[in-house]
């Protein structure tokens, strides 16, 4: 079934140089407990994707939307991780995540939602963590405490924006493995459905079922990409196999012929 | 040993000693109102033992430092003090009242408290009323201006203007329009504190992270909530400078406001006594505001450390 249908998407991008179209005819859909990246090089617009499906940015042409209606503003059925400041500064690791929680259920208790941000600190490894403000954790941490608290939403939808784009090539994988684990959870619950935006190739093969790969100025789809491995995934035994391999040297080689066909078209200097 | 010893060597040790050796210059003739040296000597004795022995009950090297540093900067104001008036006599016999000693206004201090007690819970009285109208009202409509970002523009410009004029201009208006004096007094410190507390608040809202604002608008938050969860803690640092300023000039215009018809309050004590030439009086007056002010400030620091306790240090 359909969760995130997008038609014919095209998007402004205002600047200080002015306004540039972003996306242009940006079509393809996400079904229900998928796990799509969007990936693309910087400024291709694979931000301001995710901006229209936050519902912070607006379409001017086409339209997206979540159970067949059309997106008008940020929804309690969508939860997001930004690359950073997604957590607020003055409240702690628990109080970050129990106020995310009373914007999206109500009707809970104040006990109820500090028992569901404990045990979402937790699953992240950070229960010692919940006293903490966000500057006295590392940027991982603050990473894992925005993935918790998305998570502890609890809504249909996780929108990521480059969530694991300032942290370090080690704690990445370690991340990206975190992340996976709680995606793919226990089978007795329904998966989430996930748009992760990234410009990480080995980052969205590993993590998603499907990358749908943009092209530059303005950002449309280039290329959508099926990924065949099954859950849950083992990263050191997919990265032995030919397949992987094969996907990944094709992924590149689209990535790099779309960035030079900008750059013979005397477009884009990336 | 030696290291304890070492450390006596301090510049606020050293001013102590200077202090004491230049009591003992002769007094020159002349000067209108007579020294009570006693009382300086006493007073500048017990900061010293209060800095000697603040190594016992303060633990942090830092404040040990601020606190030698102030002491040393009283001695510093003494000594000059005592050599201006007492030792050297610099002006002129007939100017002199102008100038007393610091012994007598420490001598009147220590015979007014009873007086000045009073008079400094009545103008904490009339500023706190002045103050905290302009907080309660400054705050909520700079979140509000500076959220409306069409509005918070011109606002800003609007705020420079009327910010400009001195407080002062109103008082007549103030006086005809309020039903008392004392209310009249509370507005011109209602004004006072009001405009820099505004201007604060709309410059720190207008300045709040567009990421943080982002991230509450994916939480679906309310108006209200996002006014008083998100924007006003996001903007607290910079609504502290605008209250700090505020306080400042309160209490800079603590006088004016008290000569609209009070009858008491530290600003009415000094002005009353300047007005009958007595400046013994009003410069004790005067270092009573400054104390006051000083633990005040204090104060506010500590609660300004605690509400910013999560910004990074």
């Amino acid at each position: 079934m359909v969760k995130i249908d997008i038609r014919n998407l095209c998007a402004e991008y205002t600047d200080k140089k002015g306004t540039f179209l972003a996306l242009k005819d940006v079509s393809f859909d996400v079904k229900n407990g998928e796990f799509v990246s969007v990936i693309g090089s910087s400024g291709c617009g694979k931000s301001t994707l995710l901006g229209v499906l936050q519902g912070l940015k607006f379409p001017s042409a086409g339209e997206a939307a979540i159970d067949g209606k059309p997106i008008t503003g940020p929804g309690a059925d969508r939860s997001v991780v930004f690359q950073n400041y997604s957590l607020f500064p003055w409240m702690s690791a628990r109080s970050n995540i129990s106020f995310a929680v009373k914007q999206v259920r109500k009707g809970l208790t104040r006990a109820q939602r500090n028992e569901i941000a404990q045990r979402y600190l937790s699953k992240v490894g950070l229960s010692d963590f919940g006293q903490k403000y966000p500057s006295q954790l590392s940027g991982g941490m603050q990473q894992r405490v925005a993935i918790a608290r998305a998570l502890a939403m609890d809504t249909d939808i996780l929108l990521m924006d480059e969530p694991f784009g300032a942290i370090d090539a080690k704690n990445r994988s370690g991340m990206q493995e975190l992340l996976l684990s709680l995606w793919e959870g226990d089978d007795t619950r329904e998966k989430k459905t996930v748009v992760f935006v990234t410009h990480d190739i080995d980052e969205a093969i590993f993590l998603s079922d499907r990358i749908v790969m943009l092209s530059n100025s303005p950002g449309s789809v280039y290329k959508i990409m099926e990924i065949p491995f099954g859950r849950p995934r083992n990263h050191p035994q997919i990265i032995k196999t030919d397949a992987y391999h094969k996907l990944r040297d094709e992924l590149f080689s689209l990535f790099y012929h779309n960035v030079g066909e900008n750059i013979g078209g005397n477009e884009v200097v990336i | 040993m030696t290291r304890a010893l070492k450390s006596l060597f301090t510049v606020s040790n050293g001013l102590f000693v200077v202090f004491l050796l230049i009591q003992l210059l002769p007094n020159r003739a002349g000067g209108r109102i007579a020294d009570k040296p006693l009382y300086t000597v006493a007073l500048v004795s017990v900061l010293e033992v209060f800095l000697l022995t603040s190594g016992f009950f303060v633990k942090k090297k830092e404040l040990r430092n601020v606190i030698s540093d102030i002491i040393g900067f009283v001695y510093i104001v003494l000594i000059f003090w005592v050599l201006a008036t007492v030792k050297l006599n610099v002006v002129s016999n007939a100017k002199s009242a102008v100038f007393p000693p610091p012994g007598a206004v420490l001598a009147q201090f220590v015979s007014d408290i009873k007086i000045t007690v009073t008079n400094v819970r009545d103008s904490l009285d009339l500023v706190f009323r002045g103050y905290l109208l302009a907080m309660i009202t400054a705050i909520p409509l700079g979140l509000i201006l500076g959220w409306n970002v069409r509005v918070g523009a011109a606002a800003t410009y609007i705020t420079k203007f009327l910010s400009s004029i001195s407080p002062l201009v109103y008082t007549p208006y103030a006086i005809v329009l309020l039903p008392s004096f004392r209310a009249a007094s509370i507005f011109v410190i209602f004004v006072a504190s009001f405009w820099p507390t505004l201007a604060g608040t709309m410059s720190g809202v207008l300045n709040v992270e567009k990421n943080i604002i982002d991230s509450a608008k994916t939480l679906s938050v309310g108006r209200v909530t996002m006014l008083s969860r998100v924007v006003l803690p996001a903007s607290l640092p910079q609504v502290f400078i605008g209250c700090n300023q505020g306080l400042s000039i309160s209490f800079i215009l603590l006088v004016s406001a008290e000569m609209i018809g009070a009858r008491s309050g530290i600003g009415y004590y000094v002005n009353n006594y300047v007005n009958f030439g007595n400046y013994t009086s009003a410069l004790a007056g005067v270092f009573v505001i400054g104390i006051v002010v000083s633990v005040i400030t204090f104060f506010f620091n500590l609660l300004q450390r605690f509400l910013l306790r999560w910004k990074k240090r």
